[in-house]
């Protein structure tokens, strides 16, 4: 039995379909990336899964299935229970998502005490524990830290260290990286592929940087119009695919040595 | 390759530093010295945060160094005023990141990128229209995006929009900070091409910010690499992945993802971040994250020393043997 399994979604806004007939299978470890232009639904996709569409999104037709059983009958209850510990979800910008007016150390704690029956001494050390992990310096200033004091690096390896926390069979990462620059980029790839090989995480990511896809992904899926317009292992994506469109995206890649304009 | 009588501007000796609580300073940029060619790009890379976006600022005005002259046309431009600073301003202009937030939304297209042609009064109120669209045409949008609101276009239209209004006074000298950073590949691609377009047809040079040595080295003549505000490599855009050598440059360029790389690889970040600029070591601004890292490294700044054609090093593993 896949881990997920999407059949026949379509995902809708108001009255409008703006995802349609999305097919997509994740094994256990596997790591999927979603790639295609702005609006083309990748975010949509994702947090549909998660059952968190904006704006009063749903989805229409079609069936969600997690470990064969389906998420779209879930109570609300069931929905709490899963998220965090289950599955978990990393935004493109953590630091956004932060309440600015609290300390890391204060959210993480109470994020923790939310899923288990710990002391707060506790949750503090297991806070500390996952941003250690993060390779992030100094945990315990960044426990007593306010969001806006920290990088945007480092709010994001907090938000990444968050999701962690529980090992979650599936976690979920909206343009993770876009924010960043390419050093802080290449840690945090690399700290999400670790994720996979030492806890068996399966990973969604959406990204627009097709070498980061592609670099990360047993299996990339590009997306336009709302649309599955093409699916495969990278080899197929970069190489071998006939699909008009995947072969342009690949093309306006730039590469070092690559193509040059002048 | 670069013939200094293209020389157009030239930055001397640039320093910033801004006030910081306890009476410290913080320097974001440190003794700066460029060149732009005529009709040539300059792309400046690095981490966020060391001091790219400070420098290019100078050069449009938005801010002064506290040390150092930046020279154009004979003068040096960051102590014009007045009338002479007005009229300097039409040669130089910028392009910013994010398309979406640096138009006014209440004004359509054509206000906005005609703007700066009436303000400088060389259009009269009456040609508008037809200006307007001649500059949506250069840059490959229709003539009838003229009535639209900018909420009405995609991210990489308005930033068509953009270097349409930045082109209207043809300046010499256009600057972009991270201009292609929000949209995605496939219209990065398109900018970038119409941007190497305008610039041969013009004979433009632009100044393009940028944190992806894999994009700007795809167009960009000459490259500079900026490290904690100190520019540590300069180099020529072609073939730069053979000549770049300073350690940092070398960890930029292993940082990108390239659709060629060896995807069995484990990739090698450099760990850590830089140093805060408040607390600028003594010796090379790298050296906590060198793996070269030695004693001089240290205690001692390396400067700027040529080791080829166009090409200079800030570093001690490159100070002997220097063969330009
Ligand atoms: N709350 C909403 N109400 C109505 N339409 C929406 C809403 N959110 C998204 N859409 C529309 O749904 C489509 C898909 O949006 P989505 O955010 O999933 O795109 P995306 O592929 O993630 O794009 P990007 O790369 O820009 O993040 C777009 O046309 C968008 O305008
Ligand atoms: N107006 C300002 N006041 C104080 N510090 C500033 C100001 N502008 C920039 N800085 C600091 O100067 C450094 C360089 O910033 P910036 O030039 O924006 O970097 P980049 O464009 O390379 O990302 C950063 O440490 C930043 O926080
Ligand atoms: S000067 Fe020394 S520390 Fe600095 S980059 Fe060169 S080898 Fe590394
Ligand atoms: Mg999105
Ligand atoms: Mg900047």
């Amino acid at each position: 039995m896949a881990l997920l399994e999407l059949r026949h979604v379509d995902i809708s806004y108001g009255n409008r379909v703006t995802v349609k007939d999305c097919d997509l299978t994740l094994e256990e470890g596997e790591i999927c990336s979603i790639v295609g232009e702005s609006g083309s639904g990748k975010t949509t996709v994702i947090r549909a899964v998660l059952g968190l569409i904006a704006g009063g999104g749903r989805v229409t037709a079609g069936e969600i299935l997690y470990e064969g059983r389906s998420l779209l009958d879930l109570s609300p209850r069931e929905w709490r229970a899963l998220r965090g510990h289950d599955i978990s979800m990393i935004f493109q910008d953590s630091g956004a998502m932060m309440n600015q007016t609290r300390r890391i150390g204060s959210c993480f704690v109470e994020y923790i005490r939310t899923h288990e029956n710990v002391s707060k001494k506790e949750a503090w050390e297991k806070g500390e524990d996952m941003l250690a992990r993060m390779r992030l310096p100094d945990p315990d200033r960044i426990m007593r830290s306010y969001p806006f004091q920290l990088s945007g690096g480092q709010r994001q390896r907090v938000g990444i260290a968050m999701g962690m926390t529980y090992q979650p069979k599936l976690l979920l990462a909206d343009e993770p990286t876009s924010a960043l620059d390419v050093t802080t980029q290449a840690q945090i790839v690399r700290q999400m592929m670790e994720l996979r090989d030492e806890y068996g995480t399966a990973i969604i990511i959406v990204t627009h940087d097709i070498g980061v896809a592609s670099y990360m992904a047993d299996r990339v899926v590009v997306m336009k119009d709302g649309v599955i317009e093409d699916q495969g292992t990278r080899e197929h994506v970069l190489y071998e695919t006939d699909n008009p469109y995947t072969r342009k995206l690949m093309e306006a890649v730039p590469s070092v040595g690559g193509k040059r304009y002048v | 390759m670069f013939d200094e009588k293209d020389l157009i501007l030239e930055a001397r000796h640039v320093t910033r530093r801004f006030p910081a609580a306890g009476g410290r300073s913080l320097i974001a940029c440190n003794d700066v010295n460029l060149k732009m060619y005529r009709g040539k790009t300059l792309g400046l890379v690095g981490e966020s945060g060391c001091g790219k976006s400070t420098f290019m600022r100078f050069l449009v005005w938005l801010d002064t160094p506290s040390e150092g002259e930046i020279i154009y046309r004979g003068m040096d431009i960051t102590k014009l005023k007045g009338r002479k600073l007005w009229e300097m301003r039409q040669h130089i202009q910028m392009v910013f990141q994010d398309p979406s937030t640096s138009f006014n939304p209440k004004m359509r297209i054509r206000d906005i990128v005609c703007e700066p042609l009436l303000n400088y009064g060389r259009i009269h109120a009456s040609e508008k229209d037809a200006k307007a669209r001649e500059l949506l045409e250069m840059v490959e949008l229709p003539g009838d995006f003229a009535d639209r609101y900018p909420h009405n276009m995609s991210g990489g239209q308005r930033q068509r929009v953009a270097i349409a209004r930045a082109l209207a006074l043809e300046p010499e000298i256009i600057i972009m900070d991270e201009a292609t950073s929000a949209l995605d590949v496939s219209v990065q691609e398109t900018i970038i091409e119409l941007i190497t377009r305008l610039q041969r047809e013009k004979n433009i040079t632009i100044g393009f910010i940028c944190h992806n040595l894999g994009l700007i080295q795809s167009f960009a003549h000459q490259i500079a690499v900026m490290y904690l505000g100190n520019i540590v490599e300069v180099m020529p855009g072609e073939g730069m992945a053979d000549v770049c050598c300073h350690p940092y440059s070398r960890a930029l360029l292993d940082a990108v993802f390239d659709t060629k790389m060896d995807f069995s690889k484990k990739i090698e970040p450099i760990q850590g971040e830089p140093p805060s600029p408040l607390n600028i070591p003594a010796g090379c601004p790298f050296a906590d994250r060198c793996p070269h890292c030695q004693d001089r490294c240290l205690r001692e700044r390396p400067v700027l020393k040529p080791v080829g054609p166009d090409h200079e090093v800030a570093c001690h593993r490159f100070a002997k043997g220097a063969n330009g």
